[in-house]
């Protein structure tokens, strides 16, 4: 297969390089360094010939690191990323970053201010961007140095006179992506483009090396090509081959020129195609595999004008590590907040936060980068910790130079946490009460009273309804409907471990409450659909996408997708009510690839499949896998979504959207919470109490002038909408008017029991005008945040039932307020109370005033003070 | 009549009158700067300044599947035989002598493919172009419809009469008609059975004994209690709450809404010829509405899948759905032409699929989506016309594949949207808003556009 020859190039190819490098350092002169450094181009220039010693610059970095410039004096440590590397193989190199620990506590990217020299100059060379390429085996010292600090590590360089091998997936993949080849836009969309198709990002070289070597399109439902496929390469004469002729712009492509005929790239791909273009790494050893890729930094803390190097890091199946910065590619999730070039710089833009996606080799991995505001002078002292919860909020806020808001208080802790925890409000004389109490312990008390009350299970029996999808649909069987939400109402008020709760749902046979949710109508929804919908829930992962073709943002593979369908391929429905687990065999069923249309045998996520011993109880043995401690996405998953529920948002956000591509705004803190709940043994009551019992929960509203634009950081308390559930709920509290659901017809009819509230209706069966203005939990699919506000819902506000009817209501609280006689002000402390667990301001009280004197009817001007309450914005957001 | 189309013109075409009348418009949520996104669209999609002639659509929903063998394509499997019609070689059930003499306003399709054969995922098919999926709820035809047309004026844009599917309006059914992902606020209003004695449109209407002083005098108590928590917040959402107030209030207080929605003002003659039924008094509505300036009714007097016969077809056809449906789409057809509402309103005539083939032993025809038909017709649409065709037992398609994202095209390209736009879901994922078999862009039927 020419590997003789293929040798060959790659060494002319290596030369070249080094020419283009010095090439490189003659035209870029660099300014600003000068300036920085009082060191003439000249003494770079000789420096890097001996390989003495050089300054690591570039005009790349020009302007770069001006904050941490202007702090040099204040640097207090020094270090160097990567610490004790090994490069292995002819030509390996390694881009290093200098780290300097600076007064204020932040590590800043020093290195264009730092001097690097090797300890042994003859093992390898420095370049302008802190790249350390091998020229013999040996060890030796890297040392950095900037003003008065040092910093040094050692580096091993192992293998220098071994070519590594030709890898497709590597030299030829890396071209592909580095000019666009197989982005989403391109062939790398999934249906590939004009008739050529890319694995986006390389993701996948072996299939790619077949779309090449055979060329043709991806279709979604068979691996058939409506027309001849076109080869993209040409043996005979590697000239004439598409895959040059098209980028280079000798034939016309929509994409446009992408290569120079005789560029590097063109050459690497035309001798490969010379040399019979073969996969590579095929002599009978298994191919190196790259296992994941790493970023380093993974949080970026950036000044207001502040630049960061990333270094790229992939994890090789051999077990060694190889700088792959180089041939990345990078893109900022928000430019508004940051930008990052071609080369992983990454610059401050404003404050923010955002995340760096990294891709490369057929990986993907993220930064996140965060750029904080100017610092504070007098940063005040932490508002104390109540558990290790605050340690990671308000460390992360003390780097952000954010001051958190003060503790909320007492009235308005008491709303929001009545709200939290129990889907409602208090009432005004557990407001009073509480309002007056001097115990100091009042706060943890509550709490508890709270976490113990009939509500408690009320709301979260509501909460965990909608994500288990309790519903009713024409001709299921409502006893059944009403078994399975008995069944989640008792795992809440037993305050069963999740994981036991999680593996009852997942592996369900026969007839039982929980089977109800795995039907659509009358017919068993498919064990695709089953699948995605539990990897979604309690592994907090969105596979779906890769059903139809491999996931776009992530490494999650069509085959890994129905690998893990095939787990639920045996359910068989009885009756439309009994599920059961039968033998392939018996059950006639089998789950298919869509493609290939090849039966696709049971396969963990990770790729292992299941003994033969355990095939009996396929679900059983799916379930125990995703719910063990040691599996890494359920702890992480579940306490993300109750994170979510208490700050408007998880620590990753969508919460059920955890991707390597979409990181957490506080991974420490989510790692500490996963622990915390697998030792808790899955206690999903003790999880809200660490959250509710944080001073990052009990914060304020009120913003400071650092915290007022900070969504994600917990830097103080942050509205949230009501859901319509809850809304409705707080309405019939605070008029004393309770609603009364009607019941479909076809579930029995009639009215729902008086002391129905909206958190215990089945949805589907009560028909409500409320509901369907405000957001009906939808039930057929899993729960999404709705805030949408529209025409409708200002209708019903001001022409509807609901704001209309109740408040007038006879033996409502106005109708009993205005016949106790109660004079204004008690009528308007009742009410605001109710409505706000607070008292009306001066100005308020001076101004309804008016209003309630005024003629002809008391009663409609105190109709007209509760309509106001329950349609402001104050009432509808829990705060 | 007919109003000028402010997504027509183009950008230079902007008189200051206009600006005017755009600028009002932000109230209902639209801003200058996407009207003059929208001209540009049209603009450069070769649009602008094109044919453009519907304005609204009407969407009669035949739920629960018709027989296509017994209505559009009379086949020899059909009990009843075909008729001639007012266009020359065009021949559709005796069960529909009147809409016989229209058929020089209607176009058939004959050769529709659908993928899905059960109720609640085949409405999602027809009505969003896809199956439905966990991953993504796609929107529906009218609500794509309301976001790239806009509003014409105080009138709620799409109205949904009366809630479809009797029992279980459910999910399963719901999303088939929202917006999803483009928002709530192309979302159908729901509308109850207009032919009830005691039809009251909710939340449209003040309560008797409510007068418009009083929603002042509320309207005051809420400035200043709002105006604590407003000092202190100022979320993005309430502006448009403010807006969504500002426009109930003006929706409360229009007679134009008030008038478009009260069927006592038609005379009994009219509403006897519609029908006095749930059918008749449904699409009465949806044309008062349209008038009066929705951009999307749909009529699904029908509700309860009553087109669903399994058994006895033929004596329900005959007997109930054909004649209803008869008198009520040919009614419709004239009281839209002498209105001079013809050329503007698209009449989409059609099921979540068609019939079995075979009849079964009950007598009735079960679900059938490989092969069915529908029809269009005013709105610019050239009437008179057979698009594609089935094979002798109507089983199969023989000529010309017409896909869901065809039949968008279409609509669209009648309405002047650009039929090749994509959406950007939340998932990441470009959607097509004309999404054909296999996700392929769909295609107008240049013969009826």
């Amino acid at each position: 297969m020419g590997r003789v020859g293929y040798r060959a190039f790659r060494l002319s190819q290596v030369k070249g390089e080094v020419n283009g490098a010095l090439e490189a350092i003659v035209r870029h002169p660099c300014a600003r360094h000068r300036k920085h450094m009082n060191r003439a181009p000249g003494a770079r220039w000789i420096a890097f010939l001996f390989g003495l010693l050089l300054t690591a610059n570039g005009s790349m970095r020009d302007g770069g690191a001006v904050a941490a410039g202007e702090l040099i004096s204040e640097l207090q440590a020094l270090r160097l990323v990567p610490e004790h590397p090994t490069l292995w193989g002819a030509k390996a190199s390694q881009r290093f970053v200098v780290l300097g620990t600076f007064a204020d506590g932040l590590e800043r990217d020093v290195t264009a201010h730092a001097v690097l020299t090797l300890s042994d100059p003859t093992l390898a060379t420095i370049d302008s961007g802190a790249r350390v390429t091998v020229r013999a085996d040996g060890a030796c010292d890297l040392i950095a140095q900037v003003g008065g600090c040092k910093a040094s590590t050692r580096v091993q360089f192992e293998g220098s006179s071994q070519t590594l091998p030709f890898s497709f997936a590597r030299d030829i993949g890396q071209i592909l992506t580095k000019r666009g080849c197989n982005t989403s836009d391109c062939h790398g969309s999934v249906k590939g483009q004009k008739g050529f198709k890319l694995s986006l990002n390389a993701s996948y070289p072996q299939e790619d090396y077949k779309w090449i070597i055979e060329g043709g399109v991806y279709k979604v439902l068979t691996t058939e090509q409506s027309e001849p496929p076109k080869p993209r390469i040409n043996k005979e004469q590697p000239e004439e081959s598409l895959i040059l002729q098209k980028p280079a712009g000798v034939v016309p492509h929509g994409g446009g020129k992408r290569l120079d005929v005789g560029s590097m790239d063109y050459r690497t791909i035309l001798a490969w195609v010379q040399n019979g273009a073969p996969y590579g790494e095929d002599d009978g050893k298994a191919p190196i595999a790259i296992e994941g890729l790493k970023a380093f930094p993974p949080d970026v803390v950036l000044d207001p004008q502040g630049k960061h190097q990333l270094l790229v890091t992939a994890l090789l199946s051999n077990g060694r590590n190889e700088d792959v910065t180089d041939q990345a590619t990078y893109t900022s999730n928000n430019v508004e907040v940051a930008k990052v070039n071609g080369d992983g710089m990454v610059e401050a833009v404003s404050t923010g936060e955002t995340a760096i996606v990294i891709r490369g080799v057929g990986r993907v991995a993220s930064a996140r980068v965060g750029v904080i505001a100017q610092p504070i002078p007098n940063y005040p002292a932490s508002p104390g910790s109540r558990n290790f919860v605050d340690e990671h909020v308000f460390a992360k806020l003390r780097k952000f130079n954010i001051v958190p808001s003060g503790l909320s208080g007492d009235a308005e802790f008491l709303r929001r946490v009545c709200l939290d925890l129990t889907g409602t409000l208090p009432s005004p004389n557990r407001a009073r009460a509480f309002l007056a109490d001097p115990d100091p312990d009042k706060r943890d008390k509550l709490i508890e009273i709270l976490l113990a009350s009939p509500e408690y299970v009320d709301f979260w029996a509501y909460r965990f309804g909608d994500l288990f999808r309790v519903h009713f649909t024409a001709r299921q069987d409502l006893r059944g409907t009403h078994q399975y939400k008995d069944w989640v109402r008792n795992r809440i008020a037993l305050n069963k471990p999740y994981d036991q709760t999680a593996r009852e749902l997942i592996a369900v046979q026969g007839w039982g409450g929980t089977t109800q949710h795995y039907y659509r109508v009358t017919s068993l929804m498919t064990p695709q659909e089953i699948m995605a919908e539990q990897m979604r829930v309690f592994q907090g992962l969105r596979l779906e996408c890769a059903q139809c073709h491999n996931h776009p943002f992530e490494a999650w593979s069509q085959d890994q997708f129905w690998g893990l369908a095939a787990f639920f391929g045996r359910m068989t429905p009885v009756n439309s009510y009994l599920i059961l687990d039968l033998p392939s065999a018996v059950a006639g069923k089998t789950v298919n690839h869509p493609r290939t249309k090849a039966e696709v045998q049971p396969a963990f996520l990770d790729g292992t499949t299941v003994p033969e011993s355990k095939l009996d109880d396929l679900r059983m043995t799916l379930a125990r896998w995703m719910t063990s401690a040691e599996n890494p996405y359920f702890a992480r998953a579940t306490v993300n979504r109750i994170w979510g529920y208490f700050f408007g948002r998880g620590i990753v956000e969508p919460v059920d959207d955890m991707r390597s591509t979409n990181p957490p705004t506080h991974p420490k803190l989510l790692d500490a919470l996963a622990r915390h709940f697998v030792e808790r043994g899955f206690d999903i009551k003790d999880l809200i109490r660490t959250i509710v019992q944080s001073r990052a929960y009990q914060l304020s509203g009120e913003f400071n002038e650092t915290n007022r634009k900070d969504l994600i950081n917990c830097s103080r308390s942050l509205p949230r909408m009501l859901e319509a559930v809850v809304l409705m709920d707080a309405i019939s509290v605070v008029t004393g008017v309770e609603e009364v659901f009607e019941l479909d017809n076809f579930a029995g009819g009639g009215s729902t029991p008086p002391g129905t509230r909206a958190i215990d209706l089945i949805p589907d069966i009560s028909p409500s005008n409320f509901m369907d203005v405000f957001g009906r939990p939808n039930r057929q699919a899993l729960p999404e945040p709705v805030n949408d506000v529209t025409v409708g819902q200002a209708l019903h506000m001001l022409a509807g039932s609901t704001y209309t009817e109740k408040i007038s209501m006879e033996g409502g609280r106005v109708d009993r307020l205005v016949k106790s006689g109660a004079n204004n002000r008690e009528i308007l402390e009742e009410l605001f109370l109710a409505a706000l667990c607070r008292l009306p301001t001066e100005y308020e009280r001076t101004e309804l005033d008016k209003i309630l004197d005024k003629d002809p009817s008391r009663k409609e001007n105190v109709e007209a003070v509760a309509w106001a309450l329950i349609s402001s914005r104050e009432f509808a957001y829990n705060h | 009549m007919e109003k000028p189309r402010y997504a027509r013109c183009n950008e230079s075409d902007v008189t200051r009158r206009e600006v005017l009348r755009v600028g009002s418009l932000s109230l209902l949520g639209i801003s200058l700067g996407q009207y003059l996104q929208v001209s540009k669209a049209l603009a450069d999609n070769g649009l602008a300044g094109g044919p453009v002639k519907a304005q609204a659509c009407i969407l009669l929903w035949l739920e629960g599947g018709p027989s296509h063998m017994d209505t559009w394509d009379p086949k020899p499997n059909s009990a009843f035989k075909p008729i001639s019609t007012n266009v020359d070689g065009i021949q559709i059930s005796e069960l529909f002598p009147r809409v016989a003499r229209h058929m020089d306003k209607l176009a058939v399709i004959r050769s529709v493919r659908t993928e899905e054969d059960n109720h609640p995922q085949g409405t999602c098919y027809t009505l969003t172009g896809h199956r439905p999926g966990a991953a993504l709820k796609f929107p529906s035809l009218g609500s794509i419809i309301c976001k790239e047309t806009g509003p014409r004026n105080e009138l709620p844009q799409y109205v949904l009469v009366p809630q479809p599917c009797e029992h279980a309006f459910t999910s399963a059914f719901q999303d088939a008609f929202s917006a999803n992902f483009i928002g709530g606020e192309y979302n159908p209003m729901v509308l109850p059975d207009p032919s009830q004695d005691d039809f009251r449109v909710a939340d449209l209407t003040l309560p008797k004994s409510m007068s418009f002083e009083q929603i002042a005098n509320r309207r005051t108590c809420l400035s200043v209690v709002d105006r604590f928590y407003r000092e202190k917040e100022n979320l993005a959402e309430f502006g448009l709450m403010d807006a969504s107030s500002r426009q109930a209030l003006a929706m409360l207080t229009s007679p134009g809404v008030k008038n478009a929605f009260d069927l006592s003002q038609e005379t009994e003659k009219t509403k006897d010829a519609y029908g006095r039924d749930r059918v008749g008094q449904s699409v009465l509505l949806a044309r008062r509405l349209v008038e009066g300036g929705c951009r999307f009714v749909t009529a699904s007097g029908y509700r309860g899948a009553e087109w669903d016969t399994h058994g006895n077809n033929d004596k329900i056809l005959r007997e109930t759905l054909a004649p209803t449906l008869d008198r009520t789409l040919s009614v419709l057809l004239e009281d839209l032409k002498q209105r001079g509402l013809l050329e503007t309103t698209l009449v989409v005539v059609m099921g979540e699929f068609g019939r079995t083939p075979d009849v079964n032993a009950a007598g009735g025809r079960d679900h059938y989506a490989k092969c069915w038909s529908l029809l269009l017709g005013g709105g610019g649409i050239r009437g008179g016309q057979v698009i594609g065709a089935s094979d002798e037992r109507a089983a199969n398609v023989a000529d010309r594949t017409v896909s869901i994202g065809d039949l968008f095209a279409t609509i669209y390209k009648a309405f002047g949207i650009d039929y090749t736009k994509t959406y950007m879901s939340p998932v990441g994922r470009p959607v097509y808003i004309a999404n054909s078999i296999g996700d392929e862009q769909g295609q107008p039927i240049q013969e009826l556009v």
